[in-house]
């Protein structure tokens, strides 16, 4: 695995260029551990041996399937829980002993936690509030708040009139009113229908952008992950399994765990001999760099009908199965000796049935070689 | 069809048979005869006159109530009961609910069973064993001893209220309150305490009425000059049932409905 690419400084951010590097990062754990009792009687390590950080004011999403640690790490930062191990910094000041009221990042909740027996203003306004500022200026941020949330003139409502998405909106501005270092999401559009999910993803992204606030963003969706981050941590059994941008997460997927985890993929095993890897069915290709035996990663848009250039691999077999999809087709080839491939093809009227014969392409740089063997 | 009558049959003589006593009881409280109360003798207010110390027809020799002073005693001895026990037992019993939710421990599970036992304790036994104890330790039964031996129990039931409550709130919530940047207390007065208030004040009030009904425990470790309301019904019962019982009896009850009418109406305004 690609251990370098784990762990603050090795990011490339494309957001915090701009950030002056005499600022000390946002956020800096290192080496985190955390570990829980079960009822019966053993332990679950949530975090282990943890590190990463926040460069600027970016977008970084802790993506991973249930239970994979990324909602721990997320209340480590918050203070809801403390660490075994490891250290937590926010703005270069050690903040590992403070309790949650003392740190200044904010949490926007999966289950929005608002205060049901207050109205909107005084949800918006509590941090404010707590912080003892004077009713006008409270008042005014509120406006503010509710305004860049696009919920103006609602001050008075009472949480059980709002809808779900504007409770999220409420949840929202609540937790940007008290102008927070760092803003963490724990899955906050988890409980919304699709379309509103996809215009709050676009929201929350620019207005991370407008108000140069670091976002740490819970979720375990892959597409909400890709859309929104600037960079992307994959975390599974308490730890980062890669961090870096959704493209290079995408494309270049460290182990098989990301690829596999990050949108559909062929997964190929590998045999290395003389500088070249070697599939099942006989054909090669050269290889940068010497591994001694991997998995070549192969995404189903990366085959086509047509050859691109000279080089590059070949598939020829039969369609066990055509889904449609509206703009393109799913396929699944059955390939003698290579298995079964996943193919998406864009619907141009010709793409073959079931049962019918149908080779597929896929140039040379579109091959990514894992250095892990598959079980 | 002919099923169904008599189902309807049976639900009216279940209800006739639960609260026609208390009616009875209401419907003597008016009744003028003094020596017979089963049989009707004219409709009058004397008997509630009589326990307000008024001005009534009645002859000294007809009545049982020595004097309306002990009456208005008992009636005082019971309210300062049973605020002082609400109070404390309010307090206590919120939180202990509070504690056992929120903060896991070592038999959190036994220690929850223990806060139940005393609910089901028979009273004759939590009776016995409450005036041992004060007799071991020396102190003279009065008020006080009321007072601290009621709240044993009383704290059970607000603490089962309370959990009930709890059981229903979203720690998050109070995880939210503490990320704005309120402290533990903060957090409590601004976010717990107003989710949780219509548990408590139920407990409060449940606790307040079993107070005022308790005959069985305060009678073991009232001090003599002591007595509270059902105490006091107690001893005049003991020389024969006489007409003004039912007016008191009667009061109570309205006393009661009024209380748990305001406890309903206040936890439905809340929601």
């Amino acid at each position: 695995m690609y251990r370098a690419m784990i762990g603050p400084g090795h990011s490339a951010c494309p957001g915090s260029s701009s950030e002056s590097t005499l600022m000390p990062a946002p956020l800096e754990i290192t080496a985190a551990s955390k570990s829980f009792r079960t009822p019966e009687g053993g332990t679950i390590t949530a975090l282990d041996d943890v590190s990463f950080g926040l460069d600027g004011a970016e977008f970084v999403t802790l993506l991973g399937p249930s239970g994979c640690g990324k909602t721990t790490l997320l209340r480590t930062i918050s203070g809801f829980e403390a660490l075994d191990h490891g250290t937590i910094r926010l703005e270069g000041q050690d903040v590992t002993d403070w309790p949650s009221h003392k740190r200044p990042v904010n949490t926007v909740f999966q289950s929005y936690a608002l205060f049901t027996h207050m109205p909107v203003s005084r949800n918006v306004g509590y941090a404010l509030e707590i912080a003892g500022a004077d009713k006008a200026t409270i008042r005014r941020r509120v406006g503010e708040m509710l305004e860049l949330v696009g919920l103006a003139g609602l001050e008075n409502r009472r949480i059980s009139q709002l809808s779900g998405g504007q409770k999220q909106r409420v949840a929202l501005a609540r937790a940007l009113a008290g102008r927070p270092k760092l803003l963490l999401l724990d899955e906050p559009l988890s409980a919304l229908d699709k379309n509103l999910r996809q215009k709050m993803q676009h929201e929350l992204k620019s207005l991370q952008r407008e108000l140069g606030i670091g976002f740490i963003f819970v979720t375990h969706d892959q597409g909400e992950a890709l859309t929104m981050s600037d960079r992307i941590a994959v975390l599974a059994h308490g730890r980062i399994q890669q961090l870096g941008t959704p493209q290079a997460l995408y494309r270049r997927p460290a182990n098989l765990f990301t690829a596999d985890f990050l949108g559909d993929s062929n997964l190929i095993p590998l045999v290395v001999a003389e500088g070249r890897g070697i599939l099942p069915d006989g054909q090669s290709f050269t290889l940068n760099g010497a591994p001694r035996a991997g998995t070549l990663m192969l995404r189903p848009e990366d085959l086509t009908r047509t050859r691109r250039g000279e080089a590059g691999l070949t598939f020829k077999g039969v369609v066990a199965a055509r889904y449609y999809s509206g703009k393109d087709f799913q396929i699944e080839l059955d390939c003698p000796g290579t298995g079964r491939l996943l193919a998406v093809l864009r619907d141009d009227g010709a793409v073959p049935d079931t049962g019918a014969e149908l080779t597929l392409h896929s140039a040379t740089d579109a091959l990514h070689v894992i250095e892990e063997v598959q079980p | 069809m002919k099923l169904t009558r008599l189902l309807t049959l049976y639900g009216i003589a279940f209800f006739a048979f639960i609260y026609a006593p208390i009616a009875l009881v209401m419907v003597y409280s008016f009744n003028a005869n003094p020596v017979n109360m089963m049989i009707w003798d004219g409709f009058t207010l004397d008997w509630y006159r009589l326990i307000f110390g008024m001005e009534t027809g009645i002859t000294e020799s007809s009545t049982y109530i020595d004097s309306t002073p002990q009456l208005h005693a008992a009636v005082r001895t019971s309210f300062v009961v049973a605020f002082s026990t609400t109070a404390i037992s309010t307090v206590f019993g919120t939180a202990l609910a509070l504690a056992v939710a929120r903060y896991r421990f070592r038999l959190a599970g036994f220690y929850r069973v223990l806060l139940l036992v005393p609910m089901i304790m028979p009273d004759i036994v939590l009776g016995i064993a409450l005036l041992i104890f004060f007799i071991t330790i020396g102190m003279n039964l009065s008020v006080l001893t009321i007072i601290v031996g009621q709240c044993t129990f009383l704290i059970s039931y607000v603490f089962v209220t309370v959990s009930a409550r709890l059981a229903h709130m979203d720690v998050s919530v109070e995880e939210a309150s503490a990320d704005l940047g309120a402290t533990p207390f903060a957090t409590f007065r601004k976010v717990t305490l107003p989710s949780i208030a219509p548990g408590v004040f139920g407990g409060a009030l449940l606790a307040f009425i079993i107070s005022m009904d308790d005959l069985v425990i305060t009678y073991f470790i009232a001090g003599t000059g002591d007595t509270t309301l059902p105490i006091h019904i107690w001893g005049m019962l003991r020389r024969g049932i006489k007409p003004e019982i039912n007016a008191i009896a009667t009061l109570m009850l309205l006393a009661t409905i009024v209380i748990a009418g305001l406890g309903l109406y206040l936890r439905s305004r809340q929601k």
